[in-house]
């Protein structure tokens, strides 16, 4: 018997739901980002408000940081097929921050290859921060938190004055925290998803990929992930999360080992003398210790804001406190115990604290604060209500809350005034403006001048016609890096220029051909005043004799 | 050309070759963790609870050749059913008259045991079930082989999926239990594990599914329409499904740890070669059919033909995943080429540790005592395995090729049952 059923004409033989019947556990309260129209108002309303401030004056405020310029210049290499950076790449960070900005400012690059530059690509970090803020909310949501609660939270992630400086940079940094906030929120998808669950490790381990100091937060999304899957799937869902973070994280070791690079050896570089750098950086000292470098930092943050780092801080300890009696405190413990680490971390003594570190902690700082206003609201109007509250008891309750909201606007919105309107008002930039002004057209032959800049310039150096690398230097290499030293027999002698921006006059004390540079040349040009100013030297060639 | 056009050439190809493994070992994953993928999902591929009410009758066949050794036990086990209203038919060969006394003795004793006689010069088990096929008289017929430890509430639960869902076929969980056994069973325990826990269920909710071979119950009309089994595939589980499917015929698929009939892993490496050959021939025998074509969506198409193709892509992904790793590790391809071969590692690698975790619940809903011993041979063995698996492809395709396709029966030893429950001895392999 081998004949076949006759084939049943014009049925259709669609998938069917072949499932049987059974007690199918209660799905939690499912909230749907895309279905839900107050969402959708009020992120969309908050973002612009968000991509307003960010991006109004983006180019001129805050001050043009090296670090930005060097991840610029590192993805300009990238475009341009010179390898991973515009120097000997040397496992000082995971590639996979700049390959990113390479293939965002890609489409730009190609149109005008002179956008290239520090200034004018800020604006590609608006995406990451709409994308990191548009997050912040669909994760309050998902956190059991209301809607004005959520919309809180992105206020507090996007428009603190602090924010609104570090969002507009193009640090490592602000990408990793789109990743990490990514995993965080398919860590709490409401359909508990397997894949879901996945995909959160993936985008997790894309954060540590990244900017590698993500690591540290990693905890806590698995925290999330714990809380919010469910008891029958769970010990596959974490697992394979887990997995899927440690497999990709350890794409980055293979890299190094299909380069023969992973350990050190006679001239390469290598992925351990990476991590050994970055572990043996010299310490800044205890946080609130004022005699250290660790307390300038804190007081630079502070500076700018005090309402969510402070404020994060207290609502992470409430949080922490609470834990046992509110329902908000328990589905904040992934945020809360990110703000606890990223805390313990900073306050290692002998440990390194830069000045982007707080940016990692900023959606947690915001998503804690927020929860915690949205638990002290739910106390108040609805703590101690015996069945039928009374009309005036109500009408009091209302009163509090009103009263509570206008200290906090109070206190809150003119610092933010101030701090907001210095960012889309200030220039910061025009010494830098100035100094890529003058080398660009007062110096005769730009394709045979070596000048040392730092790494915010260097770009705007290659446009206007520098050799990339050996003719435009950045400052650091002309002392750490031998393939650049080896083209400099006569240190400092070997330069035409050196601009003596704040950082090159910061870190030339332990950089010899820096210092000798700056010390054997006299300024020709000199933009802005005191410690901010930038100047172009020339070196002496009277006393330095050939080149 | 030169060495650089040998170098492009090499890399293309590796990069090919990997990206196709990647997805393969992608797809595969991604089904084989189908009932996991959300709490709902997994409640759902259990059978629902019964009401009580009993309404169909039940035509048991439990073909039966040189297994009096494990019969009886069998019977008696059937016969241990809280159904009201079912019957047993064994079918025995009538050159086997030591099973066949054991059927008679046993329909002697009870009223619901009955005996039919398959005359067949070559037999086989399609054979066997469609000479018993015309002496059914319940409305649903089920599949049962001679050693397999079937739950007594069973019965009451397919009755109520059927009832309940307005199902053609049910198709319950089997479940190879003898994990402590060796190396292999370990794997083949698991194997089941995966396939009846979750793999069926997607198959089910797609409308296209190779059916087991025993524990599946199909109405006894939509049976004999189809004209039973078809008696030249060594495949006649997976074929019928097939074609019940491909003609939108509705298949349920349920899993208890409770309720799956409980059976035992081949008792030799060689036997299980064999019973695999078997398998792997006749899922190219269904292919080669075409009644998948029937199937109305591009999908489902594309699920049947890749499902019925399984075994020689693994065979061949066996092979060629770690081929390529080494020319990846050893060759001078640039970097991003050899960054490529590591993906099908890397699926590979999650395969490896969803396993891990299987083995755990696995171990859990049978309430098995898994000792890291044994996820230690859950991870060396994978390889060995793997060798196995592509043994037994290549094997099928050589007989397939000669027109080989005779039944190598696998051997039972009782390593599922108890020592108490039965004692017999073992048996070679029935050449036909």
């Amino acid at each position: 018997m081998t004949s076949t059923l006759p084939a049943a004409t014009g049925t259709e033989v669609a998938a069917q739901d072949t499932r049987v019947p059974v007690t199918v556990p209660a799905p939690r309260p499912a909230f749907r980002f895309r279905s839900s129209r107050p969402d959708l108002i009020v992120c969309g309303l908050l973002l612009a408000a968000i991509l307003a401030v960010q991006g109004w004056n983006i180019t001129a405020y805050p001050t043009l940081s090296d670090d930005e310029g060097t991840y610029l210049a590192q993805a300009w290499a990238v475009q341009n097929g010179h390898g991973l950076a515009h120097y000997t790449y040397w496992y000082d960070h995971p590639p996979f921050g700049w390959v990113q900005i390479a293939l965002l400012t890609w489409i730009p690059a190609r149109i005008a290859p002179e956008l290239m530059t520090v200034g004018s690509m800020r604006f590609v970090m608006l995406l990451v921060s709409a994308v990191s803020a548009v997050l912040v909310h669909v994760l309050a949501r998902r956190l059991l938190l209301p809607v004005w609660a959520a919309g809180l939270a992105m206020v507090l992630f996007g428009l603190s004055p602090l924010s609104v400086v570090l969002q507009r940079e193009i640090f490592l940094d602000n990408i990793a925290v789109m990743w990490t906030l990514l995993a965080f929120t398919l860590a709490a998808s409401p359909s508990r998803h397997l894949w879901h669950h996945f995909g959160a490790g993936l985008a997790a381990a894309a954060g540590v990929l990244t900017k590698e100091t993500m690591l540290v937060v990693l905890p806590a999304v698995f925290l999330t992930m714990w809380r919010h899957s469910h008891r029958d799937t769970r010990k596959f869902a974490l697992t394979g999360a887990v997995t899927a973070c440690a497999l990709i994280g350890l794409s980055y070791p293979l890299f190094a080992l299909l380069k023969g690079e992973l350990l050190p050896g006679a001239g390469h570089v290598s992925l351990w003398d990476g991590i050994i750098y970055q572990m043996s950086r010299a310490g800044s000292g205890f946080i609130l210790d004022p005699h250290s470098g660790s307390y300038g930092v804190l007081h630079s943050w502070l500076y700018y804001d005090r309402v969510l780092p402070l404020g994060g801080l207290a609502g992470a300890l409430l949080v922490l406190l609470t834990w046992r009696w509110s329902v908000t405190a328990r589905a904040l413990a992934g945020p809360a115990l990110a703000v606890a680490i990223l805390t313990l971390v900073a306050m290692r003594p002998s440990g390194y604290l830069p000045a982007m570190y707080v940016i990692q902690a900023l959606p947690f700082l915001a998503l804690v604060l927020a929860g915690s206003a949205a638990s002290v609201v739910h106390l108040v109007l609805n703590r101690w209500r015996g069945g039928a509250g009374r009309r005036s008891v109500t009408w009091l309750r209302y009163t509090l809350v009103a009263l509570l909201v206008a200290a906090a606007g109070v206190y809150v919105v003119p610092r933010w005034y101030d701090g907001d309107r210095t960012a889309v008002t200030a220039d910061a930039n025009a010494p830098y403006r100035g100094a890529s002004h003058w080398l660009t057209h007062k110096v005769q032959d730009p394709e045979h001048t070596r000048v040392l800049v730092d790494d915010a310039l260097w770009l705007d150096l290659v446009h206007a016609g520098y050799r990339p690398g050996l003719g435009v230097i950045w400052f650091y290499k002309a002392d750490l890096d031998p393939a650049v030293t080896r083209t400099m027999p006569g240190g400092w002698r070997a330069l035409d220029y050196v601009v003596a921006s704040p950082t090159v006059r910061r870190d030339a004390v332990d950089l010899p051909n820096v210092k000798a540079a700056i010390e054997h040349s006299t300024p020709v040009a000199t933009f802005g005043t005191g410690d901010d100013r930038i100047e172009i030297r020339r070196i002496d060639q009277a006393t330095g004799g050939n080149r | 050309m030169g060495i650089w056009g040998d170098l492009l050439l090499t890399s293309v190809f590796i990069a090919a070759v990997s990206l196709a493994l990647f997805w393969m070992a992608a797809f595969t994953l991604w089904w084989q963790m189908h009932a996991w993928r959300t709490p709902e999902v997994l409640a759902s591929t259990r059978f629902g609870s019964p009401d009580g009410g009993e309404h169909l009758s039940f035509s048991l066949l439990l073909p039966a050749r040189h297994e009096q050794a494990v019969l009886d036990h069998t019977i008696q086990r059937l016969l241990e059913s809280t159904h009201a209203d079912y019957e047993i038919i064994v079918i025995v060969g009538h050159d086997d008259p030591e099973t066949a006394e054991v059927a008679r003795k046993a329909a002697a004793r009870d009223g619901r045991v009955r005996v039919v006689v398959d005359h067949h010069e070559r037999k086989n088990k399609p054979k066997a079930m469609n000479t018993a096929l015309p002496h059914c008289r319940g409305d649903v017929v089920g599949v049962f082989d001679a050693e397999d430890q079937v739950h007594p509430e069973l019965l009451a639960h397919v009755d109520h999926a059927f009832r309940t869902t307005g199902a053609d076929v049910v198709q319950g969980g089997v479940q190879l239990i003898n994990f402590h056994s060796s190396w292999y069973s370990l794997r083949n325990c698991l194997e089941y594990f995966f396939w009846f826990r979750s793999r069926l269920h997607l198959h089910a909710q797609k409308g296209f599914i190779p059916l087991g071979g025993n524990t599946v119950f199909v109405r006894t009309d939509v049976l004999r329409d189809a004209d039973g089994w078809d008696p030249d595939c060594l495949a006649e589980d997976c074929d019928l499904g097939v074609r019940l499917s491909s003609v939108g015929k509705k298949v349920v698929v349920a899993y208890d740890s409770d309720m799956v009939t409980r059976e035992e892993t081949p008792g030799s490496l060689m036997s299980l070669l064999k019973q695999r050959t078997r398998w792997n021939q006749g899922f190219l025998q269904v292919y080669r059919k075409k009644d998948w074509k029937q199937l109305s969506g591009f999908g489902q198409r594309l699920l049947a033909r890749y499902t019925l193709m399984t075994p020689f892509l693994q065979a061949f992904s066996g092979v060629v995943i770690p081929l390529n790793a080494a020319i990846a590790l050893f060759l001078d391809v640039p970097v991003g080429i050899a960054f490529l071969t590591f993906l099908p590692l890397v699926t590979a690698a999650v395969t490896f540790v969803f396993e891990v975790v299987g083995l755990h619940d696995f171990g859990k809903q049978y309430r098995l005592r898994v000792r890291f011993i044994h996820y230690v041979k859950l991870i060396v063995g994978g390889p060995f395995y793997q060798v196995l698996l592509a043994g037994a492809a290549v094997r099928a395709v050589w007989r397939e090729q000669r027109g080989r396709n005779d039944w190598e029966l696998t051997s039972h030893v009782g390593a599922h049952l108890t020592a108490a429950d039965v004692i017999r001895p073992s048996r070679e392999d029935v050449a036909a």
